[in-house]
């Protein structure tokens, strides 16, 4: 049926009894379950599997190592799909990519021959004048992308979960098993997690035709599988390394935050591609690309293969071809000499041809373009080819195995300092910080008695790191030969010998660069963009570090490497977004606002009735009704939001003294005051009241957004100071209440026994009474201008205090109010906001707020800054300001500013249309020379009109603040 | 995530603390001079190096001082504020 | 008059049960939003009665529980005059002899819930209206929730950061932490108990509910997880 399809494989991951349909390019494709995309592709013959992402080269199968981003495909609203990677569904229509119409075919191959045009770095100078921008971004536009996103795809959140473990264990081919199974063993909990689907990695592909490898391989499996003290999460990608052990361990499902207490690298290397002309063409792969097709698979990589080697990798590999009946027509090793070993006896035997000290220079393209027709070798003179004497080897596949790279990744972002192994060629851990371990391949170890080893060694050293074993000595052996290649890159005049295959970058792109002056690998990376494409360099930066050691005649080591980052692999947005927790406040009176029809908002976390919604009518004439009912009848607002502490002791008053601007030891019982707090410049943070409850007991209220910083300052600042007293925080554990208006007092008279006169309870005085049965705090208060009772009660009373106020007042058409009313009441006294009339840098002085600050007490916060302020004129003040009476434009908004001789002379910072005055009043900073009152100025809206306003005394409303001192003389009549 | 051990409470994700400034000892403010007290109170030591900092684990509330070096982003000890001899 | 008092998750349900009915989503949930309301102590609070939830994943309000709070230098000594056992190290608890516990939170703040038999904080409570010096009443207010089941630890694991399973349970630990955002204290044991800020109760409630329902659990009647 499949074509490239070999006969069953021993441990093959497919399951041969079940077909799966799917389409790719609009095409049905047979494969098996268990097969990933591209073996399924592969297996039936399709070559071209996608287009680069520049000149829209055909690709195929490149490293089928997890990060082939030439094969990235979409499968309807699913983008980014590794080909290499995804198991096939039968629900799949996948196209590719990065292709004008069929891939086959695609229109936009024409960009190859145009390549001499588009070099490295083409959009920096194309750009050069702001002429041809537009022009490039459509072109650009239409040509680039790697894939269509569909805005109407659905929002997908999968909850993250935490995970602990004493050792993680990266990587579970047999130095990361061993590791696991070391540590296990000296007693510690394990988790040990590989990305690909079976865990086992090279121990079971690279067998050079031998099984014997692979079953020892599975048995380490299965003993990891079977200890009782390791967790194997296979399919799982750890994604990052943060800091203290902390794992984003991705899966298929969800995401889990994996804390360790020791992490052991097992994550191995990757294979690293040879640079010879048309190094693209389907067909061209690296050796372990083969060997995991054949082995995981049962896929035929090509029928006639040239392998490219420089390692004893190369020979296995080639091994491995000719047990599934692959003809090798040659092995081609650019080493001078190769050793001899069982592999190279096994192709002698069977008569493969060896050349020693050759390279291949180009690959030929079949007629179709959709593959290699041939290998053209050239023998090396000194390492460099000698085209006089090529020789043409035809071929429909090239394996390349020329070297390795570090999968270092993780290590570098856990700071580990690395070193280049001269002798192995890669770069291998140098200096590794406390808790991190490394092993196997990644740790330059490639033997694989060695990796075993190496492995155990890791593991029992995280296990004596965290105390549960001594310290026993094992000895790893280093490798006999070199695994990697110091330079497998060759030259040609006609280029298209690609470096990096997602970037579409060529050997002379990186000799153009240095020779524009990036030449540090910084800047190299940045201007070639080499590394940047979705595998982010993992078959790419060596070569690069390579090629600019060699123009700057540095060793590799001098050139360094860039920064790994985060993320290993592509992670899903569905997994990164979790469940978004957004802690939401409520106080106890919120399905109270519900049943009455409020409009919330949100102030910080707390759901806030802005208005209450009326039928018929909109927003600014609920607001304007909830105004005219709190100055003509009677109002009622939850204000439970606001902050509340408590403190006793016999400090309390000193630390009320120390901490707030005001006198306060000398309060009287039963009396309030308004507080004002700075920080240590004299700036205003907060403000709140302060009532005495008795000689050392105060309670006191915050702003809504302050309650918790002024909390934890507080606590600070005694922690400091060690005064006798304690600080309770009651914000969420009571509930306010404001009551306010002419009938305030007969509505409350009702519900309770407490003498409400005006000389039993005066002005700003604290009373502890019963209300509607329930002990009860009420302060007489003035915010917004009216008879007013601010009531805390705990708050799982509040709903009995509500519904009892609401019932109380319902033959005075008691009115609930929101914020928004609130805010025009308390702006009609010309009463400030900390935090919307004041800014991080006013001070007392300039917010008309100097009769709060006793500067001649001992000591408060803010007191010695006040000082030196205080010799200076204040910049600016804060003024009332009114509109003319019958203003019809759009009126001006917060933070408009003054505009004065064509200078800023201020700004707005409350401004509302006032129903009771008939007229818009605000709040502004203004300039010294023009805050007399009557004086005019002019604001600046948005679209730059002027409005002229005139300067105003506050209070707007009821200057002598008789409303909310006395009871009204004159009453409406109320309508029952 | 970065780790902060809590003298009281162990050690814990970094998400459950607030950060209080640098520890400054301030001195008597009435006995410095107006540009001393502006330095006190406006400049900062940005050198790396390890510092005495506030911080506060808000889900019990409790304020202790962390000396952490600010290069390597590593703390060396944690203890409550007058308890650093008993570390 | 009496005033009557609320137990600060009570919304939750209602909410739930009406928004429920309204949209007609989630059948298989739908069991578990139907509640009843009861009155435990003069607080009226509200049970789902899905009895079959509580051995995979139960949650239940308690807040109905009386309780007191108390902290300082001088609460300890206080509490030891009133006859009451004291933890010996911060952040442990003791089962009180009557039923109920008392849970030190720190060095100087201690926690006493009273089962449903008991009785103590109320009388603490009036007790300590003249409190002696460098002892300081605190009104708690708590939402109170008790988890049971042997999904806990899954419930979890999506919603806070500590690692509950390496506790060692005989020493009795208390905990203050966060849980999908929200500081709490929480007991662990053969049932998770959990105290929060009440005005974080409805969020913290549906939050866990949410999760608690796609596990295939649900809200409980307290009797099925409590022995109390």
């Amino acid at each position: 049926m499949n074509e490239m399809r070999l006969l069953p494989i021993p441990g093959e991951w497919i399951d041969r009894r079940q077909l799966i349909d799917f389409t790719f390019e609009g095409r049905r494709v047979t494969g098996y379950a268990g097969d990933t995309i591209s073996s399924a592709l592969w297996a039936s013959g399709y070559r071209i599997l996608g287009r680069s992402f520049k000149y829209h080269r055909p690709r195929g199968i490149l490293s089928f190592a997890n990060h082939d981003t030439n094969t990235l495909m979409q499968n309807g609203q699913m983008l980014n799909v590794r080909a290499d990677v995804l198991s096939i569904r039968s629900d799949m229509a996948l196209t590719a990519i990065n292709s004008m119409g069929d891939v086959r075919s695609d229109r936009a191959h024409v960009l190859d021959f145009f390549s001499a045009f588009l070099p490295v770095g083409f959009y920096y100078k194309a750009f050069h004048t702001k002429k041809l921008f537009p022009f490039w971004e459509k072109v650009i536009r239409r040509m680039t992308g790697l894939g269509t996103v569909d805005p109407s795809t659905p929002h997908i959140r999968t909850a993250k979960r935490y995970d602990f473990c004493d050792v993680l264990v990266i990587g579970a081919g047999i130095s990361g098993l061993s590791a696991a199974l070391s540590a296990a063993q000296a007693g510690v909990d394990v988790v040990i997690v590989d990305e690909n689907l079976h865990p086992g990695g090279s121990g079971q592909y690279q067998l050079g035709g031998e099984m014997a490898q692979a079953q020892h391989t599975a048995n380490l499996v299965k003993s990891v599988q079977q200890h009782p003290r390791i967790r194997l999460y296979t399919e799982t990608e750890a994604a990052g390394y943060y800091d203290d052990h902390w794992v984003p361990l991705v899966g298929r499902n969800y995401l889990s935050k994996m804390r360790a207490e020791s992490v052991i690298v097992a994550t191995g290397v990757y294979e690293q591609p040879a640079v010879f002309r048309n190094n693209d063409l389907p067909g061209v792969m690296l050796a372990s690309a083969a060997q995991r097709l054949i082995y995981r698979y049962g896929v035929k990589p090509m029928n006639r293969a040239v392998v490219l080697t420089a390692n004893s990798d190369g020979y296995r590999a080639a091994v491995d071809l000719i047990a599934q009946g692959i003809t090798v027509v040659a092995v081609v090793d650019l080493r001078e000499s190769y050793v001899e070993d069982q592999w190279t006896k096994k192709l002698c035997d069977r008569g493969v041809k060896i050349f020693p000290n050759h390279c291949i220079y180009e690959a030929s393209s079949n007629p179709a373009n959709d593959g290699v027709s041939a290998a053209i070798v050239c023998s090396l003179n000194s390492g460099n080819p000698e085209t006089g004497f090529a020789q043409l080897i035809s071929c429909d596949g090239i394996l390349m195995s020329v070297g390795w790279a570090a999968a270092a990744n993780l290590l570098y972002q856990a700071k580990t300092k690395m070193r280049f192994d001269d002798h192995v060629q890669q770069f291998v851990p140098h200096i590794l910080p406390p808790g991190i371990f490394a092993c196997g391949r990644v740790n330059g170890i490639f033997h694989i008695e060695q990796k075993r080893c190496d492995g155990q060694r890791a593991g029992l050293e995280a296990a004596a790191y965290l105390g549960k074993s001594d310290l026993t000595k094992i000895a790893v052996l280093p490798e006999a030969e070199s695994p990697s290649h110091p330079f497998p890159i060759v030259a040609h005049p006609k280029g298209k010998n690609f470096v990096d295959f997602d970037e579409d970058l060529q050997l002379k792109d990186f000799y153009n660069a240095a020779q524009e002056g990036f030449d540090n690998i910084e800047l190299l990376k940045r201007y070639t963009t080499v590394g940047m494409g979705a595998s982010q360099g993992k078959h790419s930066n060596m070569n690069a570090l390579r090629i600019l050691a060699r123009i700057t005649n540095k060793t590799p080591e001098q050139v360094g490497t860039t920064t790994a980052r985060p993320f290993f692999h592509p992670v899903p947005m569905s997994h990164l977004a979790g469940r978004g927790f957004t802690p939401e406040r409520r106080t106890p009176l919120h399905s109270r606002h519900e049943a009455l029809g409020a409009e919330f908002m949100l102030a910080g976390a707390w759901r806030r009735p802005e208005y209450y919604r009326q039928r018929g009518k909109n927003r600014e004439d609920c607001i304007r009704l909830e105004v005219e009912a709190v100055r003509n009848g009677v109002g009622i607002i939850d204000v439970g939001t606001l902050g509340k502490l408590e403190i006793r002791g016999a400090d309390a008053a000193e630390f009320l003294e120390r901490v707030y601007t005001g006198r306060y030891t000398s309060m009287k019982i039963g009396t309030t005051r308004y507080a004002l707090m700075l920080d240590e410049t004299g700036v205003i943070v907060d403000d709140g009241v302060i009532a005495r409850l008795s000689a050392e007991h105060f309670y006191f209220t915050t702003t809504t957004s302050g309650a918790a910083t002024v909390y934890w300052e507080l606590s600070r600042l005694n922690t400091m100071w060690r005064l006798d007293c304690g600080i309770v925080n009651l914000t969420g554990a009571r509930s306010s209440i404001n009551l306010v208006g002419s009938h305030a007092r007969t509505v409350l008279a009702k519900l309770t026994d407490f003498e409400l006169s005006e000389a039993a309870f005066p002005y700003l005085a604290v009373r502890e009474m019963r209300i509607a049965g329930m002990p009860a705090i009420a302060m007489r208060v003035g915010f917004v201008g009216e008879w007013g009772y601010e009531i805390h009660v705990a708050a799982d009373s509040a709903l009995a205090l509500w519904d009892a106020l609401m019932n109380a007042g319902a033959d005075y058409n008691i009115r609930p109010f929101g914020v928004e009313a609130q805010r025009v009441l308390r702006l009609e006294k010309g009463h400030l906001i900390v935090g919307q009339d004041t800014d991080g840098l006013t001070t007392p002085m300039e917010a008309n707020l100097g009769w709060a600050v006793k500067l001649d007490k001992p000591f408060f916060v803010g007191q010695r800054s006040l000082q030196i302020i205080a010799k200076r004129t204040p910049k600016h003040t804060l003024v009332g300001f009114v509109l003319e009476k019958n203003f019809k434009g759009t009126p001006p908004q917060e933070c408009h500013l003054i505009i004065d001789n064509n200078e800023i002379a201020g700004r707005v910072t409350s401004i509302a249309f006032s129903p009771t005055l008939q007229c818009y009043i605000g709040l502004a900073y203004i300039k010294p020379g023009l805050s007399e009152v009557g004086n005019s100025f002019s604001i600046r809206t948005t679209d730059g009109t002027s409005v002229m306003a005139t300067v105003s005394k506050t209070p707007f409303y009821d200057p002598d603040n008789a409303r909310q001192k006395k009871i009204a003389t004159v009453r409406r009549e109320v309508v029952v | 995530m970065k780790l902060i051990t809590c003298p009281i409470n162990g050690t814990r994700p970094v998400s459950e603390f607030v950060y209080g400034g640098e520890l400054r000892l301030i001195s008597d403010p009435q006995a410095l001079d107006d540009q001393t007290w502006a330095e006190q109170v406006f400049y900062r030591n940005g050198a790396p190096g390890i510092k005495k900092e506030w911080w506060c684990h808000v889900p019990s509330n409790t304020w202790f001082i962390a000396e952490r070096n600010t290069a390597t982003d590593e703390t060396l000890n944690t203890y409550l504020y007058g308890e650093e001899d008993s570390r | 008059m009496t005033g009557f008092r609320v137990s600060p998750i009570c919304d939750a349900m209602r909410l739930a049960q009406r928004a429920t009915s309204e949209k007609m989503a989630k059948p298989s949930s739908e069991e578990s939003l139907i509640a009843t309301e009861r009155e435990i102590n003069q607080m009226r609070f509200a049970q789902g009665n899905s009895s079959g939830h509580s051995t995979t994943l139960g949650i239940t309000d308690l807040s109905f529980l009386t309780r007191f709070g108390v902290k300082g230098a001088a609460a300890a000594a206080w509490l030891h005059a009133q006859n009451l056992p004291i933890p010996d190290a911060p952040n442990r608890w003791l089962p009180l002899r009557g039923g109920g516990l008392i849970a030190r939170l720190g060095f100087n703040e201690f926690l006493i819930e009273d089962s449903i038999n008991s009785s103590i904080a109320p009388q603490l409570i009036e007790l300590s209206q003249h409190p002696p010096a460098k002892v300081y009443p605190v009104l708690r207010q708590d939402a109170a929730i008790a988890l049971g089941g042997s999904l806990i630890l899954d419930l979890l694991a999506q919603t806070c950061s500590l690692h509950f399973r390496a506790l060692n349970l005989s020493e009795c630990p208390v905990v203050l932490t966060t849980m999908v955002g929200v500081n709490v204290t929480i007991i662990p044991g053969e049932i998770y108990r959990i105290w929060c800020d009440g005005t974080y109760g409805v969020y913290l409630w549906q939050t866990l509910l949410n999760i608690i329902e796609e596990m295939q659990g649900g809200a409980v009647e307290f009797e099925q997880l409590l022995p109390l």
